[in-house]
Formats: structure tokens, C-alpha cells, sequence
């Protein structure tokens, strides 16, 4: 009974990833097609394979609804694959239902997913109405041509297949060849060995086709093989002598003699002949279509050899992998190493070492994905609003391909939406306003991705009104959530406001946004995994969120230092030099109490961080403690601290929740860390703390 | 497999529910509920954390999961003292969150008849008040802490 359940869940889990992935592709292709106003012949074919494959492993599940729904959807598109030009006559209304019913089909997924075995399916008979109407507007206006594979339809729907089976069977193009092969007596089977023969000619030809057609489907055609030989017509991609040598290395080849060019005109007769047996022709056609399904999806997984995973296990292999390196560093600052002279030791130890972080390396890499599923529902977003508010939007995407952490990139998809939707919302104006105001029509936001020094920049970026100042301020007073006199407050420091929790620029409630769970939402998500938030805007030309986020949450090289009691930890990448101070002679004084050092030339400040955290130390004199030169983009200043401990690889830890809202990743710290030794270490932030400090 | 801890879980809230883990605080004796409690570890390293309230006292390393502390006695007001041989770590769980409350003394663990337990007094101090009920044992009187209350101010988000 137990098995029983597991490999149900197990199959239904197959079944949610597949029909998403499915699904996700669809919309991709849609939003692609939509955007160009054109369905190419390889989107109506991957449109069909994905409806075709939805209503089958739903109907194997036993969901009925979504397998009714996928097959109105495949109708359709059956139709336009016989005559793509029906598809002009219904586009838009066409593209909307598509889209409802992959929202549709989602939303299923969705409740399923949730809740299992209670799932209640929804009724898609409303959408099966207006996609078989679609599909009757698109037969009854061109009769002509639909009538003959329609009478064959009802029957056989996938009969009509045929264009995919072979494409062009139409009229052979010029400069083809016409070659007899004769099968070794005895071989047996001879119409499947002439459909493999096809199917190895496949490759080297650009056109192909055979006498009889589709051999493989009818073994009394055997008969006719042995005494006629098969009959092959080619047109070479390269040249005859590739696919003669194809031909001489296959096994069970007795003979082959080349016919020369053909006319077609002997082809044409012959085919009709065979159209007129009838019934061999339209099993033969669709076998030949599925014939051809396992060839190409085996290309493709010959390319990708991918395999899903667990997410849960790559976490705990995860956790595994920064455990390993924290008792790693357990056993290298072991105490009772200390002193010792261990050449073996240190030497093996440096090899497991290698070892480790190469592993670390990898089990990293398998969690990075790109964030194009992220901006590709953005995409979607956009369509969907820019419908409903009557406004003319572009999104641009650029930077796609950039690669995050996994959990990082679910935790962005919320933000991200809601970011999106706000500009459509509030910034973004209406064709009217905007072309009242010299701009374009239509409204631009880009969302862009760029890699920069171990953090992911993501802009998301609008052309719209900007951020309203005034506005800002006097919701932020009605809500009560200023901290000091209003007139202190820097533009910067308003544009924050709106992401405080409770705040919401706009009176009116909207679908889309505006419910009072706004920015702040975001920010939390943001902070969540270690990023931050800055705006910038421009009154009617635009506003610019970035997101800052770090590459990963998890493991990252530092140089321990000490402070009083405290242990901080300083990202390697953010450190230029560290240096002990032997004179005076290159610190200045200035009047405020707070220290500049002259180095090459250059003036920078010295951050002295035990006034700056406030922690008790008995190193003050700058001639004592270590002096750390560190950047973040432009920006260069100097720490000044007890001691160097050394350096290390550390496991990044976010601070517990519960401290959250002291807002710890301003005062430049980004997180914590267990050291070797078992105690906390206090991981720098080095962007914020040189911000802050300005 | 998560209905199954679930049920646990309840089952086990069940049995702890009028079982009270008492400690002490200068003459006083506090008492919280066993269901929010995770374990007792002594007094260990703490890394303190830069600008949080005086109370916050840090992290502490609890086999590799970083939990933050508090001092129990500056929550309450009262003055630090430095920590000894009988000063605990009382690890709770609230809200999903895992604290450490250091005590200057963990007693017992009790099982109170909560519907026998007198109301502690409102008067006057209505935002401050902290306390569930108070129960007369033997030889002392036991202050039982609500703890969603106590940490009304840490818990809230902003």
C-alpha cells in the first residue's frame, strides 16, 4: 500500500515539474510569437508536442479536466498546423484564450501541487467552448482547403499529421536523386530495414523520400520491396558520394543502383496509387509522425543529458558541503596542533584542502540557474497589465543568462513581480499623458542583470513619472512612520520611505498593486537573502530600483580580525592591503576628531571600528592595531582594528530573524559565521559600512 | 511524513502544557511554559552584536546554528550582574524563532494546576504586565511569565 502511494507521489511529482516546464515554455513562445505577430511552423509544432504531451500524462494521471482542455488547445492548433494563414483571422482573440488556458492549466498544476489528494478540479468547459469556436471561425472561413483533412479528422485526428511526419512530400525540389536498393535474400523485416535506411540517409540529406512511402508501417509491402527494390529519392546535402557510402556500410544491402535525376512525375503517379489503397496511407502517416518523436527528443536529450533534482537534496548536500568546511578549519586551528612542526601533515592537509573547495566549487555551480525563468514571467506580467490598463509598454531584459543561487532566485520572483507591477502601475502613465509630456507612446522598463564583483546587480527601471516627493511625505506623515523633523529628510532618505512597512503611495486599491503589502515586502525578501534595495528617480523620467544580492549565501574567503573581544570577518575580495603604521608622519588630523592617511599619494579616511561599533578595546593608538586598506566600487577607506587572525573559508550565516529589524546589514555587517574554534565571527559588510560612514 | 510531526507535536504540547520550567532572578522565582522551551546549556561565549538594545546580549553557537541571547534580568529592568557557575541559558522556541534567555538559576520543572492559579494583579501597569498567573507552592510563590508578551518588543518585526 505504502509503495503503492510512493510511486503515485512520485509519479505526480514527474507530472507537476513536466507540465510546468511545459507550460513555461508555451508562454515563452507565445510572448515570443505575439510579439512578432507570427506563429513560425517550428512554435505551431513545439505548441502542438506541448499540448499533445500535457493531455496525454494528464490523462494518464486521471485528470480529466486538464486533459479535455490541452486537447481543445491541440484542435486548434491541428487546425492551424494544416494552414497556417487560418491563424491570422483569429490572432488576438486566439493568443488571449491560449494564454487563459495555460493559466488555466497552472492554476490546476497549482492546486494539485497544494493539495494533493482533496484537489478538486475546476471546470474548463467555458474556456473549451470559446477555443472550439475559435476553431469553427477558423474552419468555416476557408472550406476550401480544411474540407478533405476534415472528413479524415474525426476519426483519426492524428492521421492528419502528416506534414510533420514529412514535411515536404508536396513536390521534391530540384537536383534529386533516385537510388534502388536491393536487401540481402533472406535479410527478413525488409520494410523496417528500409525505414532505418531512411532514417540513416536522414542526416545527410535535405530531401528525402521513398517507393513505397513509409515502409515500416506495413509489412506486406515486404513482398513488393524484394522484387522491386526500394526506391529511394534524395537530394544530398553534400554531395550523392555521403549518401552512397551510407547506403554500401549499411548491413543487409545485397545491391543499390543509382536511377539518376528524376522528373517526379513517375513519384507522383506511384503516390497516388498508394493514396488511393487508402488505408495504408493514413496509418502510415501517423506512425511516421510518432516514429519521428523519439528520434528528435532523444537528439535532444543526447545534447542536454540533464537530469532534476530534489531540491531538498542539493540543500542538504549544501549544508553538507559548508559543515565539511567548518570542521575542516576545526582540525587546521586544532589546539593541540599548536607549536607542532608537521610537514606530512600540512602536506595532506593541503590536499584534502584542494579537494574541498573544488567540491565546494562544483556543488555551487549545480545551484546556480540563470535568471531567465525570473525575467520570463515578468514578461508575461507585462502582457497580461499593459491589456488590462490601457497602457503601451515594452519590457526589456537584458542580462538574463546571469547566474544565481537557486534559493536565491525564488526568493527574487515575488520582488521582482511586485516591482514590476508597481511601475506598470503607478509609474508608467497612459499613452495619452505620456505623449501630453514629449515621450513616447509607449513605456519602457528594463530589467537588467550584470555580475559585479560577487554580487548580482538587478535593476528594474521605468521611464514613467518618477517618484512623487511631496506625495511621499505626506502619506509618510498621515501614517505616522517619520522619525525626525521633516525638513531633515534627504530626497534619498524619502525615496526609503515608501519601503517601510504599512506604505502605499496610492489611494486606490488596485488589482495589481497597492494592497499595503508594497515595497516593504520587498525589501524583507530582499534582505532575506543577504541584498539591499536602493532607488533612485527623477521627477518624469523615470525611477531605478537596485537590488543588490550576493552571488550565493554560502561561502565566501575572509580575513579574520579582531576587536576587543569581538572577531569581525572581512570579505577577501573587498580588501587591497593591510599594513601596521610605523609613524605618524601620513595621518592627518582633522577638525571634527576623525583621522585621514595619506597613502601614494591619495587621501583616505581611517574608519576606526571600535568607535564605530562602540566596542571596548585597549588598541586606540593607530601605531597599535592594523590598519586595512578596503573598497567597494569606487569607494576606498581604511579600517582600523586590533589584529589580523588570519585568513579563512567561512559558511555564511544570516542573522537570525530576530534581529531583523535592527537593520544590522546598514551598519555594515551582512551576516556571521562559526570560525574553527566553535565561536561567532561578525562578517563585514564593506559596501554598507563606507556608505554609512559617508 | 509532516502530518505525522504535527500530530507529535501536539500530542507532546498536550503533556507539557501545564508543565512549567521554573528558574530564578535574584529572590524571584519565574516560571515558563515547558512547550516553548528546547533545552538548558550553560553559560557560554557570547559574540555581542553591534547597535541592538543593551539587552540583546549577542550570538551564541549552539551546535553550528546561531541563536541569539538575551539577558533576562536587563529585560526586566533590573541591573547586570556578571554571570557564575549557576547562570543558565534557557533556549526557548517563539514564533519559530529560537532565543536564548539567560537566568541566573534554572530550579525546577512543576506541573501547575492552571485552573487553581490566582491572576496576577492589573493595576496600573497594563502594558508592562507580563505575567500569566502566579501559583503559591510550598515555600515560595511562582511567577509564570507569558512569554509572548515578555517578548512582545523583540518579536515585533519593526
Amino acid at each position: 500500500m505504502s509503495t503503492d502511494d510512493s510511486s503515485t507521489d512520485s509519479l505526480l511529482e514527474a507530472f507537476i515539474y513536466e507540465t510546468s516546464s511545459l507550460l513555461d515554455q508555451l508562454d515563452e513562445i507565445m510572448l515570443d510569437s505575439e510579439k512578432q505577430k507570427s506563429l513560425s511552423e517550428d512554435n505551431i509544432n513545439e505548441i502542438f508536442r506541448i499540448m499533445h504531451t500535457t493531455k496525454g500524462s494528464a490523462a494518464m494521471m486521471g485528470f480529466n479536466e486538464i486533459s479535455n482542455l490541452a486537447h481543445s488547445v491541440e484542435d486548434v492548433f491541428f487546425l492551424i498546423r494544416e494552414d497556417p494563414s487560418r491563424l491570422n483571422l483569429v490572432f488576438d482573440t486566439l493568443f488571449d484564450l491560449i494564454f487563459q488556458s495555460s493559466d488555466f492549466l497552472r492554476q490546476e498544476i497549482e492546486s494539485i501541487q497544494n493539495n494533493g489528494s482533496d484537489y478538486s478540479p475546476s471546470d474548463p468547459t467555458d474556456l473549451i467552448n470559446k477555443l472550439e469556436a475559435q476553431a469553427a471561425v477558423m474552419k468555416g472561413q476557408a472550406p476550401e482547403k480544411a474540407k478533405s483533412p476534415d472528413s479524415e479528422k474525426p476519426d483519426a485526428p492524428e492521421a492528419a499529421a502528416k506534414p510533420e511526419g514529412d514535411k515536404k512530400e508536396a513536390v521534391p525540389p530540384e537536383d534529386t536523386t533516385q537510388i534502388r536498393v536491393f536487401f540481402a535474400d533472406d535479410s527478413q523485416m525488409e520494410n523496417i530495414r528500409a525505414f532505418m535506411l531512411m532514417t540513416q540517409l536522414k542526416d545527410h540529406c535535405d530531401f528525402i523520400d521513398s517507393d513505397p512511402p513509409h515502409p515500416e508501417t506495413d509489412s506486406s509491402l515486404c513482398d513488393s520491396i524484394i522484387k522491386n527494390g526500394f526506391i529511394i529519392t534524395v537530394k544530398p546535402s553534400y554531395s550523392l558520394d555521403d549518401v552512397i557510402k551510407v547506403i554500401e556500410a549499411s548491413s543487409s544491402i545485397k545491391s543499390y543502383e543509382v536511377l539518376g535525376s528524376s522528373s517526379g512525375n513517375t513519384k507522383k503517379e506511384e503516390k497516388a496509387a498508394a493514396a488511393s489503397a487508402g488505408k495504408p496511407a493514413a496509418p502510415a502517416a501517423s506512425s511516421a509522425k510518432k516514429a519521428k518523436k523519439p528520434g528528435s527528443s532523444s537528439g535532444h536529450g543526447a545534447l542536454q543529458s540533464l537530469i532534476s533534482v530534489n531540491q531538498s537534496k542539493l540543500d542538504h548536500l549544501m549544508d553538507l558541503v559548508g559543515e565539511l568546511v567548518t570542521a575542516e578549519s576545526m582540525v587546521a586551528s586544532n589546539k593541540d596542533l599548536a607549536g607542532l612542526k608537521l610537514d606530512n601533515f600540512t602536506k595532506s592537509f593541503r590536499e584534502l584542502r584542494k579537494l574541498t573547495d573544488e567540491l565546494q566549487d562544483v556543488v555551487m555551480s549545480i545551484r546556480m540557474v540563470p535568471l531567465t525563468g525570473n525575467f520570463q514571467k515578468m514578461n508575461r506580467i507585462v502582457r497580461d497589465m499593459s491589456k488590462k490598463l490601457n497602457k503601451k509598454v515594452d519590457l526589456v531584459t537584458i542580462g538574463g543568462e546571469t547566474e544565481v543561487d537557486k534559493t536565491i532566485s525564488d526568493a527574487l520572483t515575488d520582488p521582482l513581480m511586485h516591482m514590476i507591477r508597481n511601475s506598470m502601475d503607478h509609474a508608467i502613465e497612459t499613452p495619452e499623458e505620456r505623449v501630453a509630456l514629449g515621450k513616447p507612446e509607449t513605456g519602457k522598463i528594463t530589467l537588467s542583470a550584470r555580475n559585479v564583483g560577487g554580487e548580482i546587480l538587478i535593476d528594474v527601471k521605468d521611464d514613467g513619472r518618477g517618484l512623487d516627493t511631496d506625495g511621499i511625505m505626506a502619506k509618510a506623515k498621515k501614517n505616522d512612520i517619520l522619525t525626525k523633523p521633516e525638513s531633515e529628510y534627504t530626497e534619498k532618505e524619502i525615496f526609503h520611505l515608501i519601503m517601510l512597512p504599512g506604505f502605499s503611495t496610492n489611494d486606490n486599491v488596485t488589482e495589481y498593486s497597492g494592497r499595503g503589502v508594497g515595497m516593504d515586502v520587498v525589501r524583507k525578501n530582499v534582505e532575506n537573502v543577504g541584498g539591499n534595495i536602493s532607488i533612485h528617480s527623477e521627477k518624469n523620467k523615470g525611477t531605478t530600483f537596485t537590488m543588490k544580492i550576493p552571488l550565493t549565501l554560502a561561502i565566501m574567503d575572509v580575513m579574520d580580525i579582531s576587536l576587543g573581544k569581538t572577531t569581525f570577518s572581512i570579505p577577501i575580495t573587498s580588501i587591497k592591503q593591510s599594513f601596521k603604521l610605523t609613524d605618524d608622519s601620513k595621518i592627518m588630523h582633522n577638525t571634527d576628531g576623525s583621522d585621514m592617511i595619506m597613502l601614494r599619494g591619495e587621501c583616505y579616511p581611517i574608519i576606526r571600528l571600535y568607535e564605530y561599533f562602540n566596542i571596548p578595546t585597549q588598541v586606540t593608538d593607530l601605531k597599535d592595531g592594523i590598519v586595512i586598506q578596503v573598497e567597494s566600487g569606487s569607494d576606498v577607506a581604511c579600517i582600523f582594528a586590533d589584529e589580523l587572525l588570519g585568513e579563512q573559508q567561512v559558511v555564511v550565516k544570516p542573522f537570525p530573524p530576530f534581529f531583523n529589524k535592527y537593520n544590522l546589514k546598514n551598519s555594515g555587517l551582512s551576516g556571521c559565521t562559526i570560525l574553527g574554534n566553535g565561536s561567532i565571527s561578525l562578517i563585514l559588510d564593506i559596501r554598507n559600512l563606507l556608505s554609512s560612514e559617508r | 511524513m509532516e502530518e505525522n510531526t504535527t500530530q507529535a507535536i501536539l500530542q507532546a504540547s498536550d503533556d507539557l502544557s501545564n508543565r512549567f520550567l521554573t528558574f530564578g532572578i535574584d529572590g524571584a522565582v519565574y516560571g515558563i511554559s515547558l512547550t516553548n522551551v528546547l533545552e538548558i546549556i550553560g553559560i557560554q561565549d557570547i559574540t555581542a552584536v553591534p547597535n541592538v538594545p543593551q539587552h540583546i546580549k549577542g550570538l551564541i553557537n549552539l551546535r553550528g546554528k546561531v541563536v541569539p541571547v538575551i539577558d533576562t534580568r536587563l529585560k526586566m529592568g533590573k541591573e547586570e550582574r556578571d554571570y557564575d557557575s549557576l547562570t543558565c541559558i534557557i533556549v526557548i522556541d517563539i514564533q519559530d524563532m529560537h532565543i536564548g534567555l539567560i537566568v541566573d538559576r534554572v530550579e525546577e520543572v512543576i506541573s501547575i494546576d492552571l485552573e487553581h492559579a490566582a491572576v496576577p494583579p492589573k493595576a496600573g501597569m497594563e502594558d508592562k504586565q507580563f505575567l500569566s498567573s502566579v501559583v503559591e507552592r510550598d515555600n515560595h510563590t511562582v511567577l509564570n511569565i507569558d512569554l509572548e508578551k515578555f517578548m512582545a518588543d523583540d518579536l515585533r518585526q519593526y
